[in-house]
């Protein structure tokens, strides 16, 4: 479904993502780990339309999207989350999710509706008339899925969806998660935290310094060498949360 | 964007308000004023579309009013057509310097992109000033006047209703805006670019798109205002202060919701009037004090009332409505 | 506005002159752009009122020579401490309540600023335009097959060794390293125990300082008269986003290339459109090279 071929993205001198490649297919729930400054988001904002890669191509269902503009991309049914969150702080959530409904579908009526249904499925029924800015952040965080699943995405980016959750709070979203996919949504998880991924993903891909150092089943990843390594210089470990 | 129900009510009051007020009286300073109020607050709803529903702050939409107003007095005073062939240039010269500004200072967010505005309406005015031969530079252009509604000739009354007319073209346009789909869109655009494209919103061209309307609206209201006026000069219609005084009313009134301009219009207008009265008898102080009260209410409406009186109104009806909700 | 003409003899070299005006023309400017580059790189807050604080320093200069027959060179150390505290006044009347605010309210409120403080000046002294001369504005120096007089010679000399001054305390002192220090991260700056509102008091302040003085600097130059400041402000905004906005060094680069264009598009275009070519390269920056001809892409969308 996605195919990633040798992306590289620098700044300036700095090189974020080198010669990434990775491949998705449809009903995946792929995770991407690494440590803080590994090149996840950067990679996200490739795949997403946000950054141009240096070298490199995304191949969104054949079709090559590198350098499309990230709404083009939305439209071919790829929709990201933000890792800091963007809701639209002055509209309640409904309308949040509205604006996200609006771009499959043609009229506020219809949009309505199927924001309410989303709303419900993502756990925010209560909030639907709340100003999205005054919303607590593991709500605001249920707002960015929320939002992006009411695009209709066939893919969708989650990014850091978990961090900054409490316990209870990191359960109800590792559940959404799992019924998302379980309803047939590929999603690629980007995670800081690698106990949670452990859980979640069949799949894992572990960026460190720009580079995919690993990727294989959870099992593979936690006794891989490379990767114990890449997590040691962090105050990280598998027993996290 | 919340205070809809009370809003509209409000709404169709002033306007039907304005309908009746020539059967009440023919006093021409006051029509006069009315018609300023539909005016000032239809200019000000144009720059709404792009400031308030877009979220992009323009202090050079001078330039806009000023291309409409050069067009149409150049059309019937160098040009002897009528004026509403020159609304219909300017309208259309207007549109392509929107789409030009919109698409230049694309990328520009808050102060630059106010900066970048204002720039290019100084270009303008300079232009108009310096270009002796075709504007007749900054002694300005008298309109002449020759009745009929062709040559925008007309009484008190008509020009009541004309600019009621556009008040109300206006006022619909703003009410779209808040119930369309493109209207969410735009508030998207406005309160998270990088989350709208997320969703598959193309913002550039909707940011471009919104400017461009603004731009038509406000090139509309230039042209009726130089030929109800009768004079157009580069020093006023390119003006900051005009900038600025379109963007006030939204302010006060406002920002993004359809009764805001109009709302604004109506006090700014009143305030106005009230301080001429009071010191009409100083010598060079009227507009001068005036003008101090004028931006002493703009600090204190932003810093205490950001959102305006309808922002205002919008709050003290929702706590009435949650403590009626909260008693039953 | 055209230093070049005004002492129009033929017998002057042209290039040599313009280079000249170039290089005094600049300096005023960029007194004046450096408290507006100061205040917004540490404040983050775009000033439109910044040139109204330039028209009041022309009025003190202005009031102090006809009534007390005060020279403005003079009357300079005293603009200093005078704009200062206005500045501090200001501060802690308008700007701080805004300080955490959102650019909208920012930009409206210093546009209301510049309304006001421009009537004040209608109401008390009104429209007419004001001149002064001093004798060292009709001292005409000539060197190398240039002409010009001592008032922008010692305009020129002041403005530059305030800026430098401006420039060092802002690199070698403490205070000024603090100041920097929150420019770069006012979150980070917090938590190091800095107290930002004391920073922003003092920057906004020190912005304002400069431009009054300018204003002396430039009143034996320029007439003095409410809406004065207006056509050297967007000069200003010229020069800061030419050097990026917050950047001070920036700015002094900045100054010359738009005295440069001025002058040098005065001399080829002739004065009326020279204002054009400027505000065309402002657009031109602005669109192109928002973060100023140096600066780094992206930093146009810093504190949105």
């Amino acid at each position: 479904m996605l195919t990633l071929e040798g992306v590289s993205k620098h700044f300036g001198g700095l090189t974020a993502v080198r010669e990434v490649s990775l491949q998705v297919r449809a009903g995946d729930l792929l995770g991407i780990i690494g440590p803080n400054g590994a090149g996840k988001t950067t990679l996200f904002n490739v795949i997403a339309g946000y950054y141009r890669p240096e070298a490199g191509r995304v191949v969104l269902e054949g079709r090559n999207v590198t350098g499309l503009p990230p709404h083009a991309i939305s439209r071919l049914g790829l929709t990201r989350t933000f890792q800091i969150v963007k809701p639209f702080g002055n509209l309640s959530v409904l309308e949040n999710v509205m604006i996200g409904a609006l771009s499959p579908l043609p009229s506020t009526r219809q949009a309505r509706a199927e924001a309410e249904r989303v709303i419900a499925v993502c756990g925010l029924g209560l909030h639907a008339h709340a100003r999205a800015r005054a919303l607590p952040l593991a709500l605001r965080k249920r707002l960015e899925v929320a939002r992006a699943l009411a695009t209709h995405p066939r893919l969708l980016l989650l990014d850091e969806v978990m961090a900054g959750l409490n316990p209870t709070e990191l359960v109800g979203m590792v559940d959404l998660v799992r019924r998302l996919h379980a309803d047939g949504l590929t999603i690629i998880v980007i995670e800081h935290i690698m106990a949670a991924m452990m859980r979640l993903a069949q799949r894992i891909v572990v960026l460190h310094h720009g580079e995919k150092i690993a990727e294989g089943t959870p099992q593979e990843i936690a006794s891989d060498r490379r990767v114990v390594d890449a997590y040691l210089g962090e105050d990280f470990s598998l027993a996290e949360a | 964007m919340r205070w809809l129900a009370p809003g509209r009510a409000a709404a169709a009051l002033l306007f039907a308000g304005a309908a009746v007020v020539p059967l009440l009286s023919r006093d021409s300073f006051f029509l006069d004023s009315v018609i300023l109020i539909l005016l000032w607050g239809s200019l000000s709803a144009a720059w709404n579309v792009a400031g308030g529903y877009a979220g992009q702050v323009s202090l050079g939409h001078a330039a806009f009013f000023g291309i409409g107003a050069y067009a149409a007095a150049l059309a019937s005073a160098r040009y002897e057509q009528s004026p509403w062939l020159g609304l219909a240039v300017g309208v259309l010269l207007s549109i392509v310097a929107g789409a030009l500004i919109g698409y230049l200072s694309n990328r520009l967010k808050g102060p630059y992109f106010a900066l970048s505005t204002i720039a290019f309406a100084e270009v303008l005015k300079i232009v108009a000033s310096r270009w002796r031969g075709f504007t007749a530079g900054s002694e300005g252009i008298p309109v002449p006047y020759r009745p009929g509604f062709w040559t925008l000739g007309l009484d008190h009354v008509a020009w009541l209703y004309l600019a009621l007319t556009l008040a109300l073209v206006c006022y619909g346009l703003q009410v779209y805006l808040e119930k369309s789909r493109v209207g969410y869109r735009l508030a998207g655009v406005r309160e998270d670019e990088d989350a709208a494209e997320a969703l598959g919103i193309a913002t550039r061209r909707l940011k471009v798109a919104a400017v461009m309307l603004s731009a038509a609206l406000t090139a509309v209201g230039g042209s009726l205002w130089a030929q109800y006026v009768g004079f157009v000069d580069p020093a006023h219609v390119f003006s900051i202060d005009l900038s600025i005084r379109f963007a006030l009313n939204s302010i006060i009134g406002g920002m993004g919701t359809a009764l805001g301009p109009f709302l604004g219009s109506v006090l700014i207008t009143m305030l106005e009037t009230y301080l001429r009265a009071t010191f009409s008898g100083m010598k060079a102080g009227f507009s001068g004090i005036y003008l101090i009260i004028y931006g002493t209410v703009l600090i204190l409406v932003v810093r205490f009332a950001p959102e305006g009186v309808t922002g205002l109104a919008d709050r003290v009806w929702r706590r009435r409505g949650a403590a009626r909700a909260e008693a039953a | 506005m055209d230093p070049a003409r005004r002492l129009g003899p033929a017998e002057i070299d042209v290039f040599a002159q313009l280079a000249v005006s170039t290089l005094l023309l600049g300096g005023i400017y960029a007194l004046i752009a450096v408290g507006l580059t100061l205040i917004f790189g540490i404040m983050r807050v775009v000033n439109f009122a910044h040139g109204e604080y330039l028209m009041l320093g022309m009025y003190l200069a202005f009031w102090a020579f006809s009534l007390l027959a005060l020279d403005p060179y003079v009357v300079l150390p005293a603009s200093l401490v005078i704009f200062f505290v206005v500045g501090l006044l200001t501060y802690a009347l308008v700007m701080r309540g805004v300080i955490h605010a959102s650019h909208n309210v920012q930009i409206f409120t210093t546009v209301g600023l510049s309304i006001a403080l421009q009537n004040v000046a209608l109401v008390l002294w009104t429209g007419d335009f004001r001149v002064i001369r001093p004798w060292h504005s009709s001292v005409v120096i000539r060197l190398g097959g240039t002409a010009f007089n001592l008032s922008q010679v010692v305009a020129f000399a002041v403005a530059v060794a305030l800026t430098i001054g401006l420039l060092l305390f802002m690199r070698r002192t403490h205070t000024g390293r603090v100041m920097r220090a929150t420019a770069q991260d006012r979150d980070a700056a917090t938590l190091m125990g800095i107290d930002t509102d004391r920073v922003y008091r003092l920057t906004f302040a020190i912005g304002i300082a400069c431009v009054g003085a300018a204003g002396a600097l430039v009143a034996p130059l320029y007439a003095t008269y409410p809406q004065a400041g207006l056509q050297f402000v967007l000069i200003a905004y010229v020069v800061v986003v030419l050097g990026g906005l917050g950047d001070m060094a920036g700015a002094l680069l900045g100054s010359l290339i738009v005295a440069a264009v001025e002058v040098a598009g005065s001399y080829v275009f002739g004065a009326a459109w020279k204002e054009v070519l400027y505000f065309v390269l402002f657009i031109g920056v602005l669109v192109f090279r928002p973060a100023g001809l140096f600066g780094q892409r992206g930093a146009e969308t810093l504190g949105a």
